[in-house]
């Protein structure tokens, strides 16, 4: 047997080798898509009997204010968490890079450090600092004297969607930032040296450098960031379940709610798949934007 | 290549090993949805061969609960101490015991458990959630259990039955029988504000309201973070004083009456305005039912309204708080069809049966459901002062508590109307609650909310 045929693998080898994982793939991720996809088309109500009822369930999606009022709400959480968590991300990370940032690995491990949390912990721990009689934030407001502001925050229809938005972007901040300090030092030193040399400071250096060369980093980093951000669900589940009425409610909850809660896992699973549609066509529109501005 | 060929078939074997695996998870998953209209004759093939195993082998039965384990409610400290006599009594049979404190979270793992056909052996639930079981057949008619031993069946209140029963079968067995809307008040609070007693009439609370307020205490705490705790709790009970409970059953045997009657969208008007009266705690969106009660008990509210389960937490209040503490349920209103001296209650939940375990196991879960809820369980919950389902003459009165004796008192005077959820489809019970939320921060009118109901009753019908 010689060496190269020992290194070549087979087309046979290489079904086999990748079978197992694909097949571990395929009955967790594929076939229950396209169960729920046929559960999407009757009207299971968790029971024995399942009737086919073709499209029905999307007409009536189509239609649902619920729905679309969580989607909406996904679509605030998602432009929130892309500009400000991405852009503190980006701001600490030419702040790690220069050279006046002391204590860097004390910041880096403080900032990785709620990202390791369970969101059900994170996600009670916000609810004590919103609470209206002991929370921390009405406390600090009453210290300053803003006692007008004070308020039962979680129970303000209006602003209760940015405010379990804060913890997410709180809590995750530490992911893009590992990312983009990774691809940062992945830069040759001597750009930065070079520019320098021709007067190039602080925010120019990041702006004409740095973004241009992680562009793709950040890229990857803001798909990451759709996808998770479609499912978010924990936070806001303990914090105030969607309420008030349905002003928190995100897709997932939708779904979950739908399905469990009143037990209309045939509409429920619609949901599920239009969840899926929405998100798909949110990361298919984002990344013909972010070609376009590449090329 | 030999060797070659070799690994490769080591490796295909390896990989259809696997494969099979996987596909036996798949097949297993599927069955259990599918195969539950059979599985009610299928453990009586089991049945004939166990009776001579289970003498030696314990057997072991499951029991869910949403009493937490270390809960002070009556209810709970009395199960637990029946079970465990009933544990030294019957070494046979184990008793598995899984407790979920949040309401929430135990519907949803009912729910979910429903759905594969994994229903405990034992487990509480409501009416509401039964008569969907029963109809997907994943609960068992008790049917026969309940009428092989007469004695016991015959010493239930006979109207016990009611919220446990669907198409003509009884799937639960009651083991209270509650009010789930009764105003514990602080008769302190109402005596600063001028009110010697409850007030009578729903102008005289509103009065009583305004005037507490002024005083610088919330006049109702209210925590309905879980959602039901305001449809359960209030408007049940509010809904019936406007409608009359003849609505109520026109709705649910959908025989004509709709939501948005004029007399129900009174009732939501009247729990909007209260409301904006500013009768609640601000945050009542975003506090729990434990939370509600713990603002009455440090002296910041002047009432809550909660079931008669919560008897037992508030002899557990601070002396001054428990002490101080009266009952009564809501006022009459103006032209009202209601009764006033009713509230709404009932059996309420029950302990269920899944229809997995029943096959198997039937005898030890009967001697199990007879030790929960018969004569010995109920005389012990009397003794506590809690009002049971089970006929009990002959009982220890010397240790009510004065306030239970208080809502006895009240309670025997009062009619029971139908609890909402108790009676309702989950998911118009769903759309209620969280409109209630809505409704009390203004975010929706009472015809809006009326309409919504509405059209999703319609939706289910």
């Amino acid at each position: 047997m010689n060496r190269s045929t020992s290194l070549k693998i087979s087309r046979l080898g290489l079904i086999g080798l990748l079978g197992p994982s694909l097949a571990i793939y395929a009955f967790v991720m594929i076939v229950p898509l396209f169960l729920s996809f046929y559960y999407s088309l009757t009207d299971w109500m968790g029971g024995p009997t399942k009737t086919f009822i073709g499209l029905h369930n999307y007409e009536l999606l189509l239609k649902d204010e619920d729905f679309w009022h969580s989607f909406k709400n996904n679509v605030i959480i998602l432009i929130l968490t892309l500009i400000v968590q991405l852009g503190l991300a980006f701001l600490l990370t030419t702040l790690f890079v220069s050279k006046t940032m002391r204590l860097k690995e004390l910041h880096r491990t403080v900032i990785f450090f709620p990202v390791v949390l369970s969101a059900v912990v994170v996600g009670f721990v916000w609810q004590m600092i919103y609470s209206h009689d002991y929370g921390v934030l009405n406390a600090v407001l009453k210290f300053m004297g803003l006692e007008s502001a004070i308020r039962p925050w979680l129970d303000d229809p209006k602003i209760v969607i940015y405010l379990v938005t804060a913890p997410l972007i709180w809590q995750y901040l530490g992911v893009p930032l590992m990312i983009f300090m990774s691809a940062v030092q992945g830069i040759p030193k001597d750009i930065y040296e070079t520019c320098e040399l021709d007067g190039c400071t602080g925010f120019k250096k990041a702006r004409y450098i740095t973004f241009p060369l992680i562009y793709d980093t950040i890229k990857v980093v803001m798909m990451l960031s759709i996808s998770s951000n479609m499912l978010v669900f924990s936070h806001i589940y303990v914090m105030t379940g969607g309420g008030p009425g349905t002003s928190s409610m995100v897709l997932a909850q939708y779904a979950y709610k739908t399905s469990f809660s009143s037990m209309q896992l045939g509409y429920g699973s619609a949901v599920t798949i239009g969840m899926f549609i929405l998100s798909f066509g949110i990361v298919i529109l984002f990344k013909r934007l972010a070609e376009v501005r590449n090329s | 290549m030999k060797a070659n060929r070799v690994k490769m078939t080591g490796l295909s074997v390896a990989l259809a090993v696997g494969m099979s695996v996987l596909a036996g998870c798949g097949g297993d998953n599927n069955n259990s949805n599918n195969t539950a209209p059979s599985n009610s004759a299928n453990p009586e093939v089991n049945a004939s061969s166990e009776p001579s195993a289970s003498a030696q082998e314990p057997v072991k039965v499951t029991f869910m609960n949403m009493w937490p384990k270390d809960s002070t409610e009556n209810i709970a400290t009395t199960v637990r101490a029946e079970l465990a006599k009933f544990q030294a009594d019957h070494p046979n049979i184990i008793v598995e015991e899984e407790s979920i404190g949040d309401q929430n979270a135990y519907y949803t793992k009912l729910k979910t458990l429903a759905a594969s056909n994994e229903l405990p052996d034992i487990f509480i639930s409501k009416g509401s959630e039964l008569a969907m079981f029963a109809k997907n057949e994943t609960v068992a008619p008790l049917d026969d259990l309940l009428s092989a031993d007469a004695d016991w069946k015959n010493g239930f209140l006979p109207s016990s039955f009611n919220d446990l029963s669907s198409g003509g079968h009884t799937y639960g067995v009651p083991f209270s029988m509650l009010a789930t809307s009764v105003i514990y008040y602080n008769k302190q609070f109402f005596a600063d504000a001028g009110f010697s007693s409850f007030p009578q009439t729903w102008a005289e609370l509103e009065t009583a309201i305004a005037k507490i307020k002024e005083n610088g205490i919330t006049p109702i705490a209210l925590g309905n973070k879980e959602q039901w705790v305001a449809e359960s709790c209030i408007l049940s009970a509010l809904g019936d004083r406007f409608t009359g409970t003849d609505w109520f059953t026109s709705i649910n045997d959908k025989s004509g009456a709709k939501f948005t009657d004029a007399d129900f969208v009174n009732s939501l008007e009247a729990f909007q305005s209260l409301a904006k009266q500013g009768a609640f705690n601000k945050d009542m969106n975003s506090i729990n039912n434990d939370q509600q009660k713990t603002l009455y008990f440090n002296g910041k509210a002047a009432m809550f309204m909660e079931g008669s389960w919560a008897i037992g937490s508030v002899m557990a209040a601070p002396k001054e708080i428990a002490d101080n503490t009266e009952v009564a349920v809501l006022p009459s209103v103006e032209g009202g069809k209601g009764n006033a001296m009713a509230t709404s209650g009932g059996a309420g939940s029950g302990y269920a049966v899944g229809v997995k375990g029943y096959g198997e196991k039937k005898d030890a879960i009967a001697k199990v459901l007879k030790a929960l809820s018969g004569e010995g369980f109920a005389k012990s919950m009397a003794e506590k002062g809690e009002p049971v389902a089970f006929t009990v003459t002959d009982y220890d009165k010397s240790n009510v508590s004065p306030l239970a004796v208080k809502y006895a008192e009240l309670s025997s005077q009062l009619q029971f109307t139908p609890i909402y959820d108790s009676y309702l489809n989950p998911a118009l019970v769903s759309v209620m609650n969280a409109g209630l939320q809505d409704l009390l921060i203004n975010g929706v009118t009472p015809e809006a909310l009326a309409k919504k109901i509405q059209a999703e009753y319609e939706k289910t019908n």
